[in-house]
């Protein structure tokens, strides 16, 4: 735990001295994978799937901000789609153009989530995501997160229809409209997905908010529970397929990021836990004090308490 | 002399200009009622146009139906329809927007008080090293 401690706190004086540098590095590898995976999975559109054009856009994105990375993937996502299905890339630039409108409009500057969401998703680790968006968040992280939810059915519905969608040439563009919208938002695993990312966010972030020993942690271990149960529950009622395999790494690979997360941003000691009372003219207050772990960061210096290179002179000098 | 107050001070005033200043002094520029009903006109457009693609995309969905089943009574009872759907969603969202944004014009008015007297005790000191300054030349 010390050693834990100790290398969070390295860590965190690094991040002091490279802020810019490390903000920078953090930014390049989170465009880098979500326009690698936009390339793997729908790349449909040749000039974009240049294994070059992925590092090209995210040196760029080092530069920017997240709202712009988003804005741009989402350009990326259209074009990609565009060159399968005009209708799809229509639904979807409508549906991320309302987001933009709707949502971003009051400019909460939590765009990535719309973007971190899919990613968990093609990484087969989704639950991950309500539990940290619960413990960083507030209940409004809940929209970005079911949206980005919704992209990523819309990512796996091209994905697993591109030669249909591609070689569909001779029916009718109504038709097709039609049929792409009843299927895309159909999908009872998008809503059974969807309703358990909201009940997970809102588990979470309530029990995070407790005044209980330990709330974080409850928090984490419930708020998985919960979003198993809800997976469960809504594969009874829709009736579709969760893998239970899948569903079992995803929850442990959440928990363990959870863990993490909980470790870098609220580590307390609770066992020296104090509680005060005081008041003034207008209010009395039940103060619970829970203090931090705190470790100095060892600082070592070696102090040579002897000259080999005086010694050797000296040795020499005898032999002489 | 370097006065380490004044530091500490200037310092702290500099960090809540980067932090808060963003979201404090563009509100605090507006009175109360215009900063909302502007928020609120800008919502009113990002709806609307939000609609319009909507049903853009449901026209296009139905076209076949509309064009072989075009008869003004089914388009009146259409029209309507859109027209109820367009008005809840549009007093539900200006009515979200409105929530939102006293609650930030209300959080950007304490933001802005708490700089003001930041401000103040800076100003304090500048006359009280002045005044200092003064005496000693005078003693001088």
């Amino acid at each position: 735990m010390v050693m834990l401690l100790v290398l969070k706190e390295r860590l965190r004086s690094f991040y002091g001295k490279y802020a810019a540098l490390v903000d920078g590095i953090v930014k390049f590898g989170y465009s880098f994978l979500a326009f690698y995976l936009l390339n793997e999975n729908i790349g449909f559109m040749e000039v974009l799937k240049n294994p070059l054009v992925p590092p090209a856009f995210s040196v760029l994105c080092a530069f920017l901000p997240y709202s712009l990375i988003s804005f741009l993937l989402g350009v990326v996502m259209v074009v990609h789609i565009y060159s399968v299905s005009l209708e799809i890339a229509l639904v979807t630039a409508v549906f991320l153009i309302s987001v933009m409108l709707l949502y971003y409009g009051f400019q909460p500057g939590d765009s990535y989530w719309l973007v971190l969401t899919p990613i968990a998703f093609i990484l087969r680790v989704p639950y991950v995501i309500p539990l940290l968006a619960g413990l960083s968040g507030t209940l409004i992280t809940a929209v970005p997160v079911c949206c980005g939810v919704a992209v990523y059915y819309i990512l796996l519905y091209v994905k697993q229809n591109a030669g249909v969608l591609t070689n569909d040439a001779s029916v009718d563009i109504t038709q097709k409209f039609v049929q792409i919208i009843r299927t895309m938002f159909s999908n009872d695993m998008m809503v059974v997905m969807i309703l358990t990312c909201l009940v997970g966010i809102l588990v979470v972030y309530l029990l995070r908010s407790l005044s209980v020993d330990y709330a974080w942690f409850l928090a984490i271990v419930i708020g998985t529970i919960v979003q198993m149960a809800a997976v469960f529950v809504g594969a009874f009622l829709f009736d579709v397929t969760v893998s239970i395999g899948e569903l079992i790494v995803g929850v442990i690979v959440a928990i363990a990021v959870a863990m993490v997360y909980h470790f870098f941003v609220f580590a307390v000691d609770y066992s020296r836990t104090e509680y005060t009372q005081f008041e003034d003219d207008d209010y009395v207050y039940y103060v619970k004090a829970v203090p931090k772990f705190v470790v100095s960061k060892p600082d070592v210096k070696v102090q040579r308490i002897n000259n080999p290179g005086r010694m050797r002179r000296g040795a020499r000098e005898k032999e002489v | 002399m370097l006065n380490e107050d004044k530091i500490k001070l200037m310092n702290e005033i500099a960090m809540f200009e980067k932090r808060g200043g963003k979201n404090i002094f563009p509100v605090n520029r507006y009175f109360r009622g215009d900063y909302i009903s502007s928020r609120m006109l800008r919502s009113f457009f990002f709806y609307t146009f939000c609609y319009i693609l909507c049903v853009f995309l449901w026209g296009l969905c139905n076209m076949e139906r509309l064009l072989n089943t075009l008869n003004l009574d089914e388009l009146t009872v259409l029209g309507s329809r859109a027209a109820l759907f367009y008005v809840t969603g549009l007093v539900v969202y200006l009515a979200i927007t409105f929530l939102v944004y006293r609650r930030r014009y209300e959080y950007a008015r304490r933001g802005m008080k708490v700089y003001v007297a930041k401000l103040k005790r800076l100003e304090k000191r500048y006359e009280f090293q002045n005044r200092a300054k003064e005496l000693t030349k005078e003693g001088g």
